[in-house]
């Protein structure tokens, strides 16, 4: 049975008229690497300051191991916090930074060195101790900053967009860290972000916000393979989203119609969505195969013909439009040895596996 | 044409900083005449006039000025720390009004206010408190707005994040206070202070109503002195103050490292 580090039971915030968070509830295990992932005003970061306790719920419950939080100060949470602009201090050194919190609990000075030593070297940050933060790179001074967070050794960290000041380069290679940082130090990680790929790279568990409320939760490889909502399918990934309505089915399959009703494709049928609540599908674009590549398919597909209207060679692989027969646009993503082949204009078989057609209520 | 402007503004940089400087020169020059009249450039050097200082005539009311500055600017770097803390971190209620109260002696004339000051106290029958209380007090009124507007401007430049990082941290707000605020706004402070002991050592128009005969501070006692003669004892008087000041000066940067930069990494 797993623990449950942190627990959200319908927590609302309001600030006047408007309802930031609305009702939520989540459950967070321990020593998991949870993110929480939505565009800016989804309330993400309120949630945050929640259970940092910075803000307080509107109504509704925060219990932090089992503790119900109401009315606790941020400085008795034990939690740790990595803040979006690093928030250290200026006027003390990388060491003094990071000894502070075992400083504020009054540790003796030994057990403070030992603190900082371990942390620095989890974040590979040793030789730095007498540095000011004005000294350091962005990478070192995030380095810092999650030093700091974890020295005191909470069981909860909560990081608010660390890595969003970072250029791309040492953001991709960052994301590795934090993850391999987690792993070691099998400490709960709730990670803020809208960035979709940083949350596919490092969670265990995603958490999709929406105007204030959740989305989808799931694991990464669930949310984007099984997006419930056209705004999932849109936010996680990239993704063909294509009006459709159902017509006839089966039990494992069903037929829809998209676009002007001349396209009709066969959807393997999902688990919740009823026929007539049918309204968009959803086509990841590596999902759309040549059909001589396809070859191999070894479930059911659809078959269609297209014509290439646009492709750009990203290298690895192609993006392509298609305008497919019966008057629908798709995006495709074509991993090909033949690539140079391709060129608007041509007509070109395409194959689009049953399993791929996610069917969407709203 | 650019060459000629350059010139021209450092002619006129020239000027002004020896407009500023010159009478200093002249102060100097005279503290060292032989002759009881004072005199630019004299032809023999002497320190009969520095060795004329000391004496209890001038010493006790150098002793007094200098246990005014110290006791007004440490009294008004507390209140004025107290005062910004409450109007420009933590914004309480009516926060501008609070804060055009404190910085609205700056805008009545001194003459006045030690006017007002003697009246009050003679008035509501304190009138002993003339004398070093009554200056201390006064004093504290002239200069706590200058402390108020330096603490106040450093805290406003104060970045809160700092604050909830401390707090994340477990730190209580005596804690952050200690270890994150005043060590972040210490050079506004410590420069507020200085203006606040500089400006009460040098005091005159408010000085002159509270002193009590025998009991004068250093500035007013020089100007007594001129009333009757104008020798170089006055000089060598001002030339002193003047080291006396430089040095407080760099005491004060040495503890409040006002013109050092922060090592600051985070804006």
């Amino acid at each position: 049975m797993t623990t449950i580090d942190i627990e959200l039971l319908s927590v609302s915030k309001q600030f006047g008229a408007n309802r930031i968070v609305d009702d939520i509830s989540l459950a967070i295990p321990k020593g998991k690497f949870v993110s929480i992932l939505g565009p800016s005003g989804c309330g993400k970061t309120t949630t945050l300051n929640m259970i940092a306790g910075f803000e307080a719920p509107s109504s509704g419950q925060i219990r932090i191991r089992g503790r119900d939080q109401e009315g606790v100060p941020p400085e008795a949470r034990k939690i740790g916090l990595v803040f979006q602009n690093y928030a250290l201090f200026p006027h003390m050194t990388v060491a003094q930074n990071v000894g502070f919190g075992l400083k504020m609990q009054g540790r003796p000075r030994e057990e403070i060195a030992d603190g900082v030593s371990r942390a620095l070297k989890s974040v590979r940050l040793e030789g730095f101790e007498d540095r000011y933060p004005k000294e350091l790179s962005g990478g070192q001074q995030q380095r810092v900053a999650v030093a700091r967070a974890i020295a005191p050794s909470p069981s909860v960290l909560l990081l608010d967009e660390p890595l969003s000041n970072l250029d791309l380069k040492l953001r991709e290679a960052m994301r590795v860290e934090l993850k391999e940082i987690q792993e070691d130090l099998g400490m709960t990680f709730i990670y803020v972000t809208h960035d979709q790929e940083e949350a596919m790279a490092m969670s265990d568990r995603i958490i999709v916000m929406q105007g204030g409320v959740v989305a989808q939760e799931g694991a990464p490889t669930a949310i984007y393979g099984r997006p419930r909502t056209s705004f999932v399918a849109d936010f996680i990934g990239k993704s063909n989203i294509l009006p459709a309505s159902a017509e006839t089915g089966t039990d494992r399959n069903l037929k829809v119609s998209l676009g002007a009703g001349k396209a009709v494709l066969t959807a393997a049928r999902g688990d919740d969505v009823a026929p007539d609540k049918v309204r968009f599908c959803c086509i990841r674009p590596e999902a759309v195969r040549l059909a001589d590549a396809a070859g191999a398919l070894d479930e059911p597909a659809n078959r269609l013909t297209g014509t290439i209207q646009k492709v750009v060679n990203l290298g690895a692989y192609l993006e392509a439009r298609m305008l497919v027969d019966g008057g629908i646009t798709l995006k495709s993503m074509i991993r090909s040895t033949r690539l140079e082949k391709l060129s608007a204009g041509c007509r070109v078989d395409l194959a689009i596996a049953h399993s791929a057609v996610q069917l969407l209520e709203q | 044409m650019n060459r000629l402007l350059t010139y021209l503004f450092r002619m006129a940089l020239a000027a002004i900083l020896a407009f500023i400087t010159l009478p200093l020169v002249v102060v100097v020059a005279a503290s060292f005449s032989p002759t009881s009249a004072v005199t630019f450039l004299p032809s023999e050097w002497t320190l009969q006039w520095y060795t004329a200082l000391w004496d209890s005539r001038w010493l006790d009311p150098f002793l007094l000025s200098v246990e005014l500055a110290v006791i007004v600017s440490l009294a008004s770097g507390l209140l004025g720390v107290l005062g910004a803390y409450s109007v420009a971190y933590a914004r309480c209620p009516g926060h501008t009004a609070i804060m055009a109260f404190l910085l609205s002696p700056m805008s009545v004339p001194q003459i006045v206010k030690g006017v007002a000051i003697v009246l009050f106290l003679s008035s509501i029958g304190l009138y002993d408190l003339l004398g070093t209380p009554g200056l201390v007090m006064a004093h504290i009124i002239l200069t706590l707005p200058y402390v108020v507007r330096m603490a106040a401007t450093a805290m406003f430049g104060f970045d809160k994040r700092l604050d909830r990082a401390a707090r994340i941290l477990g730190a209580s707000v005596t804690q952050r206070i200690r270890y994150v605020l005043l060590p972040l706004i210490r050079s506004g402070l410590f420069s507020g202070m200085t203006f606040a002991f500089i400006i009460s050592f040098n005091n005159i128009p408010l000085s002159v109503f509270l002193v009590r005969p025998g009991q004068t501070t250093l500035p007013i006692t020089v100007i007594n002195h001129l009333e009757y003669s104008l020798d170089p004892v006055l000089a060598a008087v001002n030339v002193a103050s003047l080291l006396f000041i430089l040095g407080a000066i760099i005491l004060f940067e040495k503890i409040g490292g006002f013109s050092a930069q922060f090592h600051g990494g985070s804006k």
